[in-house]
């Protein structure tokens, strides 16, 4: 059994209770609910009656339960019509399109168009009161939604790969729809029924309630309720059980809807870490002094470890990571999905998620440790000393301001007393830095109106507009062409060059790493595992992850050898050496304990406890 | 391949456009491809490569017929694919022509177990008996290197090298002699693609295939495939032996995009050939020369004509009026 569908116990139970008390109403022995005994009349709670007897001297109990029957068919009914109806009409318009998608659509407005009450009034007006009628009004008033959800679904569905590729294999429509299409919406439909469902209830009630719904003496809750209503101040507890039956099955109905459709996903029956809110108070650990020996450092990170709260206990997607970077130097960290580098780089700039927080290590940025600055402090910092520029700049920019707005907005946020005028000019000058033709032009246009790379360098200069002596640019050329990405390095290479910033790039492309850093840190499963300069770590990779990296990459002429295996998951990290599970040189000793790292000559680290002995087996080798 | 075996696939002249969005139309129409040629033969791998917007997706969708070309002719195995074809005939083709996509995500059905996901192509098609299936879908899943064991699971349970695996395991289930593959590694991680790209490798060579890989990365294609085919605006650049197209690529645009593309060794980079600008809108494309605007070597005459694709030796053909001058 699937965890997810541990949640759906409770509503179902409910439900199941309420439909089958309706179902079994005959069966229980109640006294006949339209039997009147008007010596008891509005008598209270008594032996038999335990809910005591209404106006009529009916049951109330019993007029409860009968009650259930005729509202609950009725919304079922209705919303099980309007459900097949409707999902068979938005699947075939949503499919097919054409005409049939503008009847199907466009005949739902119409009835959209009607007010429910004002419709539902009128057509049992002509065909006079009863079930039938009521069902096929609501299920009339119901189908519109159903239409809507399922069309709008299909859209979005029939957009996806896996559409495709059933229809690639030879797939005839109707399989399509049913196999593939159908269990991808089922979701939004259920919901639509589980409103639909409740607000039939509701509206049964209320139409029973204005006599146009269940002719008396047959009970309903909307006829109790318009009987208690009469008698209100003589018997108040009358008017109360119908609704509190409402209320109740509606609760039920929706809580099923909402499990229902979770148990339906497989993805959610994995139970996604929910995280818990934490205290986001940092341990009162005294910071490490920063590095006497490298002053001139820019940002030296020292120990830093992020912890993230989840269910299975917390999990450590960054565990003692050190580096430096020093004005004018490029540092690279290079790692591939789930090895931690982006969640360096967004804890060094404040910006972690609240979930996640360091516990140890520190990070100096002109000598204040950014992991323990207040929140206003932080803020100050970013866009001035330290700037960040991300891998979508689409989304990194607001949609709904110009350009050359945004960045005004970035230099007079840290800069009183500069004027809008001179900011924006001082805009245009940095568009026209960072190769945008036409600055003057192009500073009033909107994001949208740009392509990929020109955003990238609008992203640019908002980043470089305080001078900042830090710049974080995390992976910021993956979205781009490789004839835009080259524009864009050379761009970063030149403005670092120009104004005498360190700057860390995050990558996971090993190319890019060669292209433009002078120093690299290579990262795998949250940890550096080596250190040290492009040239000889790309030259002599001492870690044997880093060398197995340079071999995947497709470049000169052998064939590009992968990895066997998968980054291991920050829950499952093992206790010993992380890549020792893909490791072709690993021993018994690699999983035993956790490698230190330990140094490699001139500003060279490697984290691996074999490296000396492979290195020596290497030269053997080549000798 | 030598000349002698006739393509699997061949397509003339094709040309695709989409008409433009909205009720009034007001757009231009989007011309996605342009009077290309391809063909591939059996067990041939044909790489197309080319940046966003060279029509290089459009090209494959084209061929497989996912996409009703607005010109020319594809002959698959010598029958040529119409839209008019009855239901049934399709239905015989798309078995023996399949698709592997780039989302490793998106590509497979979240909802449904990948078993029965793999097994869609074998029931539809009524290849092996319902019976037999589960033992035909274990096959496959050894045959992609993923544990067979695991075909009751969902999607999400596996990493987005093993979901490629899985797709690919799909496009296999109905035998196919032509299989597109659309961008099928850019998604993943390097180590990863490595292993993706060696079990297309080994796939292609053990059953014959017949390979349209579709991809932006250089030197993938250049391991991968026999040929390759370059792509700009739609258009066909330049075509030629994977071997000798990046050892002396002759079109500027080719040169522009090996030069640009990241090297690990120093030795082997090129002088860069930085390109001004990016890509003009498909909708708007330059007249003459597609290239021309980023072109460093354009002259007045590459405005006036669209150079034809025309031999230069061999296999190769380029779509440039200068290549010999510029050389």
């Amino acid at each position: 059994m699937r965890p997810g569908t541990k949640r759906l116990w409770v509503p179902a139970g409910l439900v199941a209770l309420i439909v089958l008390l309706a179902l079994l109403a005959p069966l229980l022995g109640l006294p006949d609910p339209v039997r009147q005994d008007v010596a008891q009349r509005l008598a209270g709670p008594m032996p038999g009656s335990p809910l005591g007897r209404d106006e009529f001297g009916r049951d109330v109990l019993s007029r409860l339960i009968w009650g259930a029957r005729s509202s609950l068919a009725v919304a079922f009914a209705s919303a099980s019509i309007a459900c097949l109806f409707g999902t068979i009409l938005g699947l075939l318009g949503g499919w097919f399109r054409g005409l049939g998608e503008f009847l199907a659509v466009r005949s739902m407005d119409i009835v959209l168009c009607f007010p429910p009450v004002l419709l539902a009034l009128l057509v049992v007006t002509l065909l006079g009161p009863g079930a039938g009628t009521l069902i096929m009004v609501l299920s009339v008033l119901y189908l519109p939604g159903f239409v809507r959800v399922t069309y709008a679904e299909v859209l979005s569905a029939r957009s996806h790969d896996y559409v495709e590729a059933v229809r690639a294999l030879g797939a005839s429509a109707g399989r399509i729809l049913t196999r593939t299409v159908l269990p991808n919406v089922a979701g939004p439909i259920l919901v639509q029924f589980s409103l639909a469902v409740a607000s039939a209830v509701v509206l049964e009630s209320g139409l029973s309630f204005l006599g146009l719904g269940v002719v008396p003496p047959a009970p309903s809750w909307g006829l109790m309720i318009r009987g208690a209503r009469a008698t209100m101040a003589q018997a108040p507890l009358l008017l109360l059980w119908p609704c509190l039956a409402l209320t109740l099955t509606i609760l039920a109905m929706n809580l099923l809807c909402d499990a229902l459709r979770d148990a339906m996903d497989p993805r959610t029956a994995t139970a996604r870490p929910r995280l818990r809110l934490l205290d986001r108070v940092l341990p009162g650990l005294v910071p490490p002094a920063p590095n006497a020996e490298a002053p001139e450092a820019v940002l030296e990170v020292g120990g830093l470890t992020v912890e993230i709260a989840t269910p299975r206990g917390p999990i450590r997607p960054v565990e003692d990571v050190s580096f430096a970077v020093h004005a004018g130097e490029t540092l690279a960290i290079v790692g591939e999905s789930g090895s931690g580098k982006s969640v360096t780089a967004t804890s060094v700039m404040g910006l972690l998620p609240p979930a996640a927080r360091p516990v140890a290590g520190a990070a100096w940025l002109e000598g204040r440790d950014l992991l323990r600055l207040p929140e206003p402090e932080l803020r100050r910092l970013r866009g001035g000393a330290m700037a960040m520029v991300f891998q979508d700049p689409m989304s990194s920019l607001n949609p709904v301001h110009r350009v050359g707005d945004q960045i005004a907005e970035a230099i007079r946020a840290h800069r009183r007393g500069v004027t809008q005028a001179q900011a924006w000019s001082r805009a245009v000058d940095l568009l026209r830095r960072v190769g945008i033709a036409d600055p003057e032009r192009r500073a009033r246009a909107y994001p949208h109106e740009m392509s990929g790379g020109m955003r990238q360098r609008v992203m640019i200069a908002m980043a470089v507009a305080n001078e900042p002596k830090l710049l974080i640019a995390d992976e910021p050329t993956t979205a781009l062409d490789v004839t835009v990405q080259a524009q864009i390095l050379d761009l970063l290479a030149e403005l670092r060059r120009e104004t005498g910033m360190a700057l860390i790039f995050i990558t996971h492309s090993l190319g890019v790493v060669a292209e433009i850093a002078d120093r690299v840190v290579v990262m795998y499963a949250g940890q550096v595992v080596e250190q040290g300069s492009v040239p000889e770590v790309f030259g002599a990779p001492l870690h044997p992850y880093t060398r197995a990296l340079l071999a995947a990459v497709p470049d000169g002429d052998t064939a590009p050898a992968g990895i066997p295996g998968v980054v291991p998951q920050p829950h499952a990290f093992p206790v010993g050496c992380r890549f020792a599970a893909r490791c072709p040189h690993a021993k018994p000793a690699c999983e035993a304990a956790p490698p230190a790292l330990e140094g490699a000559g001139e500003g060279r680290t490697v984290r691996c406890i074999r490296w000396a002995e492979i290195g020596a087996k290497k030269a053997e080798a080549v000798a | 391949m030598s000349a002698a075996t006739p393509p699997l696939v061949e397509a003339t002249g094709l040309s695709k456009t989409f008409a433009a969005r909205g009720v009034f139309r007001r757009g231009r129409p989007v011309q996605a491809v342009r009077r290309v040629d391809v063909s591939v033969a059996r067990g041939e791998a044909l790489g197309v490569v080319g940046e966003s917007g060279s029509g290089k997706s459009t090209l494959g969708r084209l061929l497989l017929g996912l996409q009703p070309a607005t010109e020319g002719v594809i002959r698959f195995d010598g029958q040529p694919l119409d839209a008019t074809m009855p239901k049934a005939e399709w239905r015989r083709l798309r078995r023996r022509m399949q698709i592997v996509f780039q989302d490793p995500f998106g590509s497979l059905d979240p909802r449904r177990r990948i078993g029965a996901q793999i097994a869609d192509g074998l029931a539809i098609h009524d290849l092996v008996p319902a019976a037999e299936r589960a033992g035909r879908v274990e096959e496959l899943l050894r045959q992609v290197g993923l544990d067979p064991t695991h075909a009751q699971r969902f999607p999400h349970e596996f990493s987005g090298g093993q979901r490629q695996r899985i797709g690919i395991a799909r496009a296999l289930a109905t035998g196919p002699e032509f299989l597109v593959a659309d961008e099928p590694v850019s998604a993943l991680d390097v180590s990863i693609q490595a292993q993706v790209v060696a079990l297309m490798d080994d796939l292609r060579r053990r059953l014959g295939l017949a390979l349209l890989f579709i991809s932006h990365d250089l030197p993938v294609v250049r391991h991968l495939c026999d040929r390759v085919v370059v792509m700009y605006l739609g258009r066909v650049m330049e075509e030629g032996s994977a071997e000798e197209l990046f050892r002396a690529p002759a079109h500027p645009y080719t040169r522009a995009l090996l030069s640009a593309t990241p090297r690990i060794d120093p030795a082997r980079r090129a002088k860069r050939i930085l390109l001004q600008g990016e890509p003009p809108s498909p909708s708007n494309p330059p007249s003459g020369c597609a290239f021309r605007t980023r072109c460093a070597h354009a002259t007045a005459a590459c405005a006036e004509v669209v150079p034809e694709l025309r031999p230069l030796g061999g296999e190769r053909r380029v779509a440039c009026i200068r290549a010999e001058e510029i050389a």
